[in-house]
């Protein structure tokens, strides 16, 4: 159970340590400004949204089956 | 099915999930779009409800982490727990959806700018409240440490606020908190204020439905222990 969560947090950090990673030289990113087209912005805004309810909907998901498992195993106790 | 959990937590995540739907149609076909940023200051309306989940969430873990240090009831740290995980959900959501509008709005994904980097900070502290937790031989040593770190934690959350003001930052100020009140389009503020609903709405819900799972995960360990 502790390697499991440690694994899993192991792997949220890897995660969050990719988003500052994935930022480039300052500078360079710097000469993007106001080259950047109407259709890259609608991309990063449904991006966003969808981003958003895969960790949402991945949440609910993952407490349901975490519950239901429960449920059965003392249910199961229960006889 | 969940009878550990009751019907509340279940129908306030169903109405939060509703109501969700209802931002996303007034994100996408009702309010106007914001004349200096253009379409991409839409993030905004899940972003900052988002943050305000997340805020909200490690306040509760805070508190009831206070509570639990206090008076050594369980039901406290299943409160923190369950708070904790909500908060570390829609941090991530507000670290990887803030990038996204930043390399529109500034030209980067990231800079080690105060507010960024004091929310990537918060993130961190509360993946670290889970792995005190884990790291203990000890559980009942592991849950008071964890609960130090929950209310330590707590207290970048106001730094956060306060480090555009404070602090040379790329960021923006608060449009909403503000001395002289919101500063929005009226149509906008009816959008935001929704999102903030919703994500609450949503939010509480799955506290109820994660903290009765913190439950039954406990008693489930009581019977293997006694048993």
């Amino acid at each position: 159970m502790m390697r499991r969560s440690f694994k899993i947090f192991g792997l949220v950090l890897m995660v969050a340590a990719l988003v500052p990673l994935a930022a480039g030289p300052l500078g360079a990113q710097a000469e993007n400004l106001g080259q950047q087209g109407l259709g890259r912005a609608y991309w990063h805004v449904f991006l966003a949204y969808a981003i958003a309810w895969v960790f949402i909907f991945g949440w609910i998901v993952s407490i349901a089956r975490r519950l239901g498992r429960l449920e059965r195993s003392l249910q199961n106790q229960d006889g | 099915m969940y009878k550990r959990t009751g019907w509340i937590g279940p129908a306030m995540a169903l109405l939060g999930v509703a109501l969700s739907v209802l931002v996303l149609w007034m994100v996408f076909f009702w309010v106007p779009t914001e004349t200096n940023q253009g379409v991409i200051q839409r993030i905004f309306y899940m972003h900052v409800p988002a943050a305000w989940v997340a805020f909200m969430a490690f306040g509760v873990v805070a508190f009831a982490s206070a509570v639990y240090l206090w008076l050594g009831d369980e039901r406290a740290d299943m409160a923190a727990v369950a708070a904790a995980e909500g908060g570390i959900i829609f941090t991530g959501v507000v670290l990887l959806t803030g990038p996204l509008w930043g390399k529109i709005a500034w030209g980067t994904y990231w800079t080690w700018e105060p507010r960024l980097t004091l929310t990537l900070l918060l993130f961190f502290i509360y993946v670290g409240y889970f792995m005190v937790r884990a790291a203990t031989e000890n559980p009942e040593k592991g849950k008071r440490f964890a609960a130090v770190v929950g209310i330590v934690g707590a207290l970048d959350i106001p730094l956060i606020h306060v480090s555009v003001l404070w602090f040379r930052s790329l960021h923006p100020e608060p449009v909403v908190l503000k001395a002289e009140g919101p500063t929005l389009h009226p149509d906008m503020l009816t959008t935001l204020l929704m999102g903030f609903l919703s994500f609450t709405v949503l939010f509480v819900g799955l506290l109820i439905l994660r903290y009765g799972l913190e439950r039954a995960q406990r008693e489930l360990n009581l019977r293997q222990v006694a048993g």
